[in-house]
């Protein structure tokens, strides 16, 4: 590692603009000279664009939301208790499910004596998935709570208002996940509010979700609230 | 007779590229298996948690991603690991480490967060789950909070009794002073959280309208 | 913007009102400059491509967040920033590390600019060496030319805190650039 000494602070208020150059001595005058030309040689722009690649992107996106924030019109629809909800589990201890072809959908609301909700366990929470995509055929969500498989939870738009909601029981912890709309294209939950990187160097990223245990039992890593 | 042995060749050979993890045969590409495979159980022979590489391969799979950044999507995810596990030990050395921490600092580090401050945020909650304090952290900075004086905050909140998704409900309530308006810096909404402690508003148990809790 | 083309206020205004394309005006007004933010930061021209990239979809992305499409410049930065930190984090996992990326000087220049490459290869080799906050640091004032002010919005750091970063950077590559005598 190379031995650093302190610029004289007067040379340091001459690079920041704060003092006029003419007041260096002749010594802090070469070493202004050696940065600012150090600078100057490191200006020179890379002769490549992403213009192109990030355009074909962006057509291939939904449309830019409207002035009016996603979660303001979407927190409105929330108000009305109209969820889709199902169970899920990690896909190792839903091989007879799958054998079976589905996982079953229950009925958002209670529609006689024996219905019921799915009720989350202690280290269970419920997260709910909305999603603006008008004019979508389907709507998808796919991640890591599922084992990134396709078709085990659908959202629906039942007022054919381009909002898809759905809803799921999960472990408590963090999810990764993405939207897939009408089959075939990856789309990151812009109410998600949390991304990462998904790593295959395509510049896509994943949603991430962190589910809350909903009866905010003590677990014995500390996880979970007290009450 | 050529003919026939090739016949014999193609019956031989499985119609499913067989894999050493059941949960990627029929679902990763047959191209990427074997150094997927391998890459797993380099993990699993380094005492590593397997689960998010297999996460990662079936990810790559459903979305379709090519076979050569499928494999590199899935190496990635071993070195992060190899990382988080060398950060966990270096914080935390007289103690057998659970795999939960390892995957949680990948997950930390996944999403940008500095070795430095994985380490300070694992210093002062060496016994409890490190994801929630690690993803408050990642969401300040995420929201453009100076890491330093995101981090002093979880810290402080911490030493005030705030644990696990408690320190989630702060960082959500830096974020949402930031965004109320009214010209507020970064530094002022943490302040007026630091202000709050502890009582900081919970979050809700149920997950509303996918924002992160 | 005194040219008579659009203000980043009219653009920005334009994409979210559903005029997608306008977005190609930001992209070849800001491309050039965070292209050479991100090659510094990254010291490989290809994973800067990348970064910038993913930087100008997320920013497409989430447009509607940017408060201030005044100082649309600071928000693409910061995305961009973030977006270098992220790679550097996955690079230091990685096979390839930034003592084995390239220099961006050309080797293949005459004698007399040969000299000159070999200054930049310095440079950019005792700037790869900084850490990531004080090369971001130098580059934002000294190649991308923005004040502390725009550099605070930039980063979400304290002017203090980006003027120590600055100085400590200036410290490392003069002593560098002494070696080269």
């Amino acid at each position: 590692m190379m031995a650093m000494s302190p610029i004289d602070p007067q040379l340091q208020d001459v690079l920041d603009g704060e003092r006029d150059p003419a007041t260096l001595s002749p010594d802090q005058r070469e070493a202004y000279a050696r940065l600012i030309t150090a600078a100057e040689s490191l200006q020179q722009a890379p002769r490549l664009s992403v213009a192109d690649r990030v355009m074909a992107a962006i057509r291939a996106m939904p449309p830019v939301p409207s002035r009016e924030p996603a979660s303001r019109r979407l927190w409105r629809w929330l108000a009305r208790p109209r969820a889709v909800t199902v169970r899920l589990r990690p896909a190792w201890t839903l091989a007879l499910a799958a054998a079976l072809g589905a996982v079953v959908l229950l009925p958002s609301e209670p529609s006689g004596p024996g219905t019921s909700f799915p009720i989350p366990g202690d280290r269970e929470g419920v997260a709910q998935f909305v999603g603006h995509f008008p004019g979508a055929r389907s709507v998808e969500v796919v991640g890591s709570f599922n084992d990134w498989s396709r078709g085990m939870l659908s959202l629906r738009d039942d007022n054919g208002d381009g909002i898809w909601h759905g809803a799921a029981v999960l472990p408590a912890g963090q999810h990764e996940y993405m939207f897939v709309v009408d089959g075939e294209r990856w789309v990151a939950d812009p109410l998600a509010g949390r991304y990462v990187d998904d790593g295959f160097g395509i510049g896509r990223e994943n949603s991430v979700l962190i589910v809350r245990p909903s009866r905010g039992a003590v677990t014995s890593d500390g996880a979970g609230e007290s009450r | 007779m050529r003919l026939l042995l090739t016949l014999a060749l193609v019956a031989a050979t499985p119609l499913v590229a067989q894999s050493a993890t059941p949960r990627l045969a029929g679902r990763v590409p047959a191209a990427a298996l074997p150094a997927i495979d391998s890459l797993i159980a380099m993990a699993v022979a380094e005492s590593l948690p397997s689960e998010p590489l297999v996460q990662k391969a079936l990810e790559g799979s459903a979305k379709g991603v090519p076979a050569n950044r499928l494999v590199n999507g899935v190496r990635r995810g071993l070195l992060q690991l190899r990382e988080a596990r060398a950060i966990v030990t270096h914080v935390l050395p007289d103690q057998p480490i659970p795999d939960g921490h390892v995957a949680a600092v990948a997950a930390a580090l996944a999403r940008g967060l500095s070795p430095a401050i994985v380490e300070r945020l694992l210093a002062v909650t060496p016994d409890e789950s490190p994801g929630p304090v690690l993803h408050a952290a990642a969401d300040l900075i995420a929201h453009h909070f100076d890491p330093d004086s995101a981090t002093a905050l979880l810290v402080e909140a911490h030493e005030k009794g705030l644990h696990g998704v408690r320190l989630l409900d702060v960082a959500v309530a830096a974020t949402h002073d930031l965004q109320r308006g009214g010209g507020r810096t970064p530094a002022e909404a943490l302040a007026h959280v630091r202000a709050m402690l502890p009582n900081v508003p919970e979050g809700p148990v149920t997950h509303r309208g996918t924002r992160g809790s | 913007m005194n040219d008579g083309a659009p203000t980043d206020v009219d653009v920005v205004a334009r994409v979210l009102g559903g005029d997608g394309e306008a977005f190609g005006i930001l992209i070849r007004r800001y491309e050039p400059g965070l292209l050479r933010f991100a090659t510094r930061m990254l010291g490989n021209s290809d994973a800067a491509a990348d970064a910038v990239a993913e930087s100008l979809v997320r920013a497409y992305r989430h447009l509607a967040q940017c408060r201030d499409p005044a100082h649309l410049r600071s928000w693409l930065y910061r995305i961009t920033g973030n977006r270098c930190r992220s790679h550097l984090a996955r690079r230091r996992t990685s096979d390839i590390s930034l003592s084995d990326a390239p220099p961006l000087a050309d080797a293949t220049d005459t004698w007399g600019i040969l000299e000159r490459g070999e200054q930049v290869a310095l440079v950019e080799r005792a700037l790869a060496a900084l850490p990531a906050e004080k090369r971001e640091a130098f580059v934002l004032k000294h190649v991308e030319g923005m004040s502390y002010e725009e550099m605070a919005a930039a980063t979400g750091a304290r002017i203090p805190t980006l003027k120590m970063r600055v100085h400590r950077a200036r410290e490392a590559l003069l002593a560098a650039l002494e070696e080269l005598v």
